[in-house]
């Protein structure tokens, strides 16, 4: 007894939803990166599971993965300097009270 | 005797695991706490990469979120200063319309998942070769433009958040 595709899909399709509601309901900018993260973690597990599942011709589908992580490592890196200078020209990491570019 | 009930247990804890610390992250208003369990979150999704076969992507797994994503991400953590407002932005007024949405959307979702069904399962046997094929022959040129990705990733990094005090710069510039 395999576990079967469809549980797969739908653990990455639960943690595809709560990261997405942490990024709409959470304040702190810090919380939202890591929300972001867990949103692409779970495109990452369904990428995954109909690769080793589905396709039995080539790897393209983990291939797809490690360009997330690629994608994952940039975006992290850019967001929390983006943060961290933000902070630097006024202490709040809330995204309600960084407003000095809005138009 | 045979061992078969074993892998959905696995997967069973592994899926709790998955959920939990997501779940976690979003409801916790304790950040470091958050953090590290979204590190704990990346290690069973590690595991669950294990159980679908895919030991090269689970070391990734391990090497780039939970190493190198989760410690700049505590980072950022420890730079900034908690607030002690409240950790909800907004929907506060608007739970019961979001609760029958989110319900709207997801049962939908789920039982659509469910609905795919598995090919048979192909030979044992690492991932690593033909993952390696994959990325050096048909995406070639991909793999370039993630390297260009990343080094302009350092670069705004550094850009972004390297101080130009001019008093400073001058001082180096004396030395």
């Amino acid at each position: 007894m395999t576990v079967p595709l469809g549980a797969y899909v739908a653990v990455s399709a639960v943690l595809f939803f709560i990261g997405c509601a942490g990024v709409l309901v959470r304040r702190n900018a810090v919380v939202i990166l890591m929300c972001v993260e867990l949103m692409l973690n779970a495109a990452n597990l369904a990428l995954v599971a109909f690769s080793r599942k589905y396709g039995s011709i080539d790897e393209r589908g983990s291939v797809f993965v490690v360009f997330v992580f690629v994608i994952a490592a940039a975006e992290v890196a850019v967001g929390l300097a983006i943060i961290l200078s933000a902070y630097r020209n006024r202490p709040v990491v809330d995204v309600d009270q960084i407003h000095q570019m809005k138009g | 005797m045979t061992f078969d009930f074993v892998e959905p247990v696995v997967f069973a804890l592994l899926a709790i695991g998955v959920i939990a610390g997501g779940a976690a992250v979003v409801l916790l208003s304790r950040i470091t706490a958050a953090a590290l369990l979204m590190a704990f979150t990346f290690l069973s999704m590690a595991g669950m990469f294990v159980l679908l076969g895919a030991e090269t992507l689970a070391a990734f797994q391990v090497l780039i979120y939970v190493g190198a994503i989760t410690v700049l991400i505590l980072y950022g953590v420890m730079f900034t200063k908690f607030s002690d407002r409240p950790r909800a932005l907004f929907f506060q007024r608007q739970t019961p319309l979001a609760v029958v949405f989110v319900v709207a959307v997801a049962i939908p979702v789920a039982l659509f998942s469910f609905s795919f069904t598995s090919a048979p399962p192909r030979p044992g046997g690492g991932d690593l070769s033909a993952l390696a094929t994959s990325v050096f022959t048909d995406f070639a040129f991909p793999f370039e433009i993630a390297s260009v990705l990343l080094l302009a990733a350092m670069v705004g990094a550094i850009v972004l958040t390297g101080r130009d005090d001019p008093e400073e710069a001058a001082r180096r510039r004396r030395r």
